[in-house]
C-alpha cells in the first residue's frame, strides 16, 4: 500500500513537470498590444492624421514581417495597435491614456501629438510605469521632470534656435551678413515659444559682438492684429527677423509683414515655412523664409529616402516631418521590446533608456537618449525657394542648394 | 524704438471695421431677442468656410462672395430661429446661452468632419497688395473690409429707420409685449432679425476670412472681441458698436506704446470690466447722459 502511495505521489510530480511547458506555452502573449490617443478631431487633427497613418503603416509592416521577436517566448509575436481620439483635449488625452494603461492593459504606450496634450498624459504613463515614445513633442518642458518611462524623438526647441545662430555665424564669417547683426524676434505665447526665445536670447548674450536682440516680443496664439507687433519691429531697425508661430499665426503675421513692405536679410518662423497650405496661402511672399525642422525629405539618409518614397507612394504627398517621425516612433519601441526581450514594462524601459539604433530615419541616422530622456539629435535647415519647393541648406554636408543671403528685395 | 503712431491708427481704423462688421449681427439678436448668441462664433466660423468655398472652388469673385453668403445665411438663420431658438424663447436665459453654446459646437464638429482640421487661407489677386497714403502702407484687403462694414451699417440703419419691418424690430426691441398689442407679428419680427444677425456674422466670417487664416475653431477670440464691443458700445445699439469697435481697436492699438503686444487681450477684457461697472450704458449711454446734463 505504502508502494503504490509513493508511486502515484512520482507520477503525479511527473505528470505536473510534464505540464509546466504547456503552462509556458498558455501564458505566451497572442499580441503585443501598443496603443495612443491622437488629436484626430479638433485644433490638431491635421497633425493626429499624419500620426495615426504613420503609426498604422509601421505597424503593419512590423506584422507583415511575423511581428517583433521577443526571446524571452522565443518567437514573434504581431503587435496590436489601439487608437483612440483625445479631440485635441487634455482632459480627454489623459482619460484616453488611463483607459489604455488601465483596461486595455497595453505593453507600452505610443505618444500623442503637440506640447500640452503630451504634456498632460505623459503623467499617466509614469504614474503608471509604463514605457512611452513620442515623435510630436519637442518642448524641453517634458523631459525636464525627472520621468523616468517618456522618451522623445525631437530634439528640444532651444537647439532648434542654436542651430539657426550657428547657421548665421557660418553666414557672417561668409562675409554674407554684417556683425554684429541685430535681430526682431517674436515667440507665440507658449512653453514652445518661451524656449524659442530663451535659445536666440542666450546665444545672443553669448556673442555679443555677433548678436544684438533688437526686439523681443511674446503673443498671444490666433493673432487677430499682428500690426502693433510688427510696427514694433519696423521701428526695431532689425537686419533679420526671427519668430516661432503655428501654421495660421505664421499666415496671419507674414501677410500682414508683406503688406506693411517690411524687409529683413533673413526671416524665418522657427519649423515653419515650407508647408504646402502655407505656400498656398502666401505665395511669392514665402519665397526665400528659412525654417528649421527636425526632418526633411531629402535627407542623404537610406531609411528617410526609403520612407519618403513609400509614403508619397501611398499618399500622393510629399512625406513631412509628423509622418515620419511618427513611423520612427513605433520602430523604436519595437527596437527597444526586441532588445529587452521581454515584454516587462521595466526591462523594455531600460531597453529605450540604453538605446543606440543605427539606420534610423532620423537626422544622423542614429537613435539614443539623453537621460531626460529627449533626443539631441540635430536640426537641419530649409530655405524656401519660388515655385514652391525648398531646399536644404545646412548643415552644409547635406544641402542641396546654397541658401541665398540676404533674401532678395521683393 | 520710435514707433510709427500715425500707421498704428490707421490701421486701427481698419481693424474697427472689422470689429463692427463681426459685433452688429450680436448686437441685433440681443437687441431683439434678448438672447446671448454663443452661436456667432460658429456661424463667422462657416462664412469662412463659405467663402472659401465660393471664392476658391467655384471662382467667384471675392467682391460678389458677399451677395451670395448673405442671403444664405440669412435664411439658415431663419431656419434656425423656426425650429431651433423659438423653442426656448420663453424659458430662463440660460436655456438659449446652452442651446446655442450646443449649436456652436455642433457647428465647430461637422466643420471637423467636412473640412478636417487643416489651417485654410483665402488668396485673391489682392492679398497683400497695398498703396502708399502719406507714407502710410494701406492694405487693399482692409480696407475692403472696412468699407464692407461702414456699408453694412449704413444699410442697416437704413432698413430700420426706413422700413416697416425695420421699425417694427426697433419697437419690439424697445417693447415686444406693447408691440404685439399694437398688431405687430413679433414673431415673425424675431426670425426676421435672427436671419439678419445670422447673415451678419456670416458676412463678417467671410470678410474675415480674407485677412485671417482659418480652422474650425476660428471665431472662438472674435467671438469674445465681439462681446466687448456690443457692451462697450451699449447692448443693442449699432452706432455704439461702431463707437465702441473705433474705441476698442484704437485703445489695443494704442497700448502697445506702454505695454507688451501680448496683452492686448488684457486691454481688451479690462475695458470690458471697467465698462460694465462704471457705465453699464455703454459709450452711447455715457453720451446721452451728457447730453442730458
Amino acid at each position: 500500500m505504502k508502494h503504490v502511495r509513493t508511486i502515484s505521489v512520482v507520477c503525479l510530480l511527473i505528470f505536473g513537470m510534464c505540464l509546466l511547458p504547456m503552462a509556458e506555452v498558455m501564458a505566451q502573449p497572442k499580441e503585443i498590444i501598443l496603443g495612443a490617443a491622437l488629436p484626430l478631431t479638433g485644433g490638431q487633427s491635421r497633425e493626429g492624421g499624419y500620426y495615426k497613418r504613420a503609426y498604422e503603416l509601421a505597424v503593419k509592416e512590423i506584422n507583415d514581417a511575423g511581428g517583433i521577436t521577443v526571446k524571452e517566448y522565443g518567437k514573434k509575436i504581431p503587435v496590436k495597435l489601439i487608437l483612440y481620439d483625445d479631440k485635441s483635449d487634455n482632459t480627454t488625452s489623459v482619460q484616453l491614456y488611463e483607459k489604455l494603461v488601465t483596461e486595455d492593459k497595453v505593453n507600452a504606450l505610443l505618444g500623442g501629438y503637440g506640447t500640452p496634450l503630451i504634456t498632460a498624459h505623459t503623467i499617466v504613463a509614469e504614474k503608471y510605469r509604463t514605457p512611452y515614445v513620442n515623435g510630436g513633442g519637442a518642448t524641453g518642458a517634458i523631459y525636464e521632470r525627472k520621468m523616468k518611462y517618456i522618451f522623445g524623438l525631437i530634439a528640444n526647441i532651444e537647439k532648434l534656435t542654436y542651430t539657426v545662430m550657428d547657421w548665421l555665424v557660418g553666414q557672417q564669417d561668409a562675409g554674407n551678413l554684417k556683425k554684429p547683426l541685430k535681430i526682431a524676434q517674436m515667440g507665440e505665447n507658449t512653453s514652445h515659444g518661451k524656449e524659442f526665445r530663451q535659445g536666440i536670447q542666450a546665444r545672443s548674450k553669448a556673442a555679443p559682438d555677433r548678436f544684438q536682440v533688437v526686439m523681443d516680443e511674446p503673443f498671444e496664439l490666433n493673432l487677430k492684429d499682428a500690426d502693433p507687433l510688427l510696427q514694433k519691429v519696423k521701428a526695431s531697425n532689425a537686419d533679420i527677423y526671427l519668430v516661432d508661430a503655428r501654421l495660421a499665426d505664421y499666415t496671419t503675421i507674414h501677410r500682414r509683414y508683406t503688406e506693411l513692405g517690411l524687409y529683413h536679410q533673413v526671416v524665418s518662423y522657427g519649423p515653419r515655412g515650407s508647408e504646402k497650405a502655407a505656400r498656398d496661402a502666401l505665395g511669392a511672399a514665402s519665397d526665400y523664409i528659412m525654417s528649421c525642422n527636425w526632418w526633411h525629405k531629402d535627407l542623404p539618409i537610406p531609411a528617410a529616402k526609403s520612407f519618403a518614397q513609400k509614403w508619397e507612394k501611398l499618399y500622393n504627398e510629399p512625406a513631412e516631418w509628423f509622418p515620419a517621425l511618427g513611423y520612427e516612433t513605433v520602430r523604436v519601441l519595437a527596437k527597444a521590446i526586441e532588445d529587452a526581450g521581454s515584454l516587462d514594462k521595466e526591462k523594455i524601459r531600460n531597453a529605450l533608456a540604453k538605446m543606440d539604433m543605427k539606420g534610423s530615419l532620423v537626422v544622423g541616422g542614429r537613435v539614443t537618449f539623453k537621460p531626460n530622456g529627449q533626443i539631441d539629435n540635430d536640426y537641419v535647415m530649409m530655405q524656401n525657394a519660388p515655385g514652391g519647393k525648398a531646399s536644404l541648406i545646412y548643415p552644409a554636408d547635406i544641402a542641396t542648394a546654397k541658401a541665398i543671403v540676404p533674401i532678395p528685395k521683393k | 524704438m520710435t514707433i510709427d503712431i500715425p500707421a498704428l491708427l490707421v490701421s486701427a481704423m481698419l481693424l474697427a471695421g472689422l470689429y463692427a462688421t463681426m459685433s452688429f449681427g450680436l448686437a441685433l439678436i440681443y437687441g431683439v431677442m434678448k438672447i446671448v448668441n454663443l452661436a456667432h462664433a460658429g456661424v463667422m466660423m462657416w462664412g469662412a468656410y463659405a467663402a472659401f468655398f465660393f471664392i476658391v472652388h467655384l471662382g467667384i469673385s471675392p467682391f460678389l462672395a458677399p451677395l451670395v453668403i448673405v442671403p444664405l445665411f440669412f435664411f439658415l438663420g431663419i431656419l434656425m430661429q423656426r425650429f431651433i431658438v423659438r423653442r426656448v424663447m420663453n424659458a430662463p436665459p440660460i436655456a438659449s446661452l446652452l442651446l446655442l453654446f450646443g449649436i456652436w459646437l455642433i457647428m465647430q464638429n461637422i466643420a471637423y468632419l467636412v473640412f478636417s482640421g487643416d489651417t485654410r487661407a483665402i488668396t485673391t489677386p489682392y492679398t497683400m497688395m497695398t498703396f502708399q497714403m502719406f507714407g502710410i502702407a494701406i492694405s487693399v484687403n482692409r480696407l475692403l473690409v472696412f468699407c464692407v462694414g461702414i456699408l453694412a451699417l449704413f444699410l442697416l440703419q437704413q432698413f430700420l429707420g426706413r422700413t416697416y419691418m425695420g421699425k417694427a424690430i426697433r419697437a419690439t426691441a424697445q417693447d415686444g409685449d406693447a408691440s404685439k398689442l399694437v398688431g405687430i407679428n413679433t414673431e415673425r419680427v424675431m426670425e426676421i432679425a435672427f436671419g439678419l444677425g445670422i447673415s451678419l456674422a456670416g458676412l463678417a466670417g467671410s470678410l474675415m476670412a480674407l485677412i485671417f487664416a482659418f480652422d474650425p475653431d476660428f471665431g472662438r477670440s472674435h467671438l469674445l472681441k465681439s462681446f466687448c464691443v456690443v457692451v462697450l458700445g451699449g447692448l443693442g445699439s449699432f452706432v455704439g458698436v461702431a463707437l465702441g469697435s473705433l474705441f476698442l481697436a484704437i485703445a489695443e492699438a494704442l497700448s502697445v506704446l506702454w505695454i507688451m503686444p501680448a496683452m492686448q487681450d488684457f486691454v481688451s477684457f479690462a475695458l470690458l470690466v471697467i465698462v460694465l461697472i462704471v457705465m453699464p450704458g455703454g459709450m452711447l449711454g455715457l453720451l446721452e447722459k451728457f447730453k442730458k446734463s
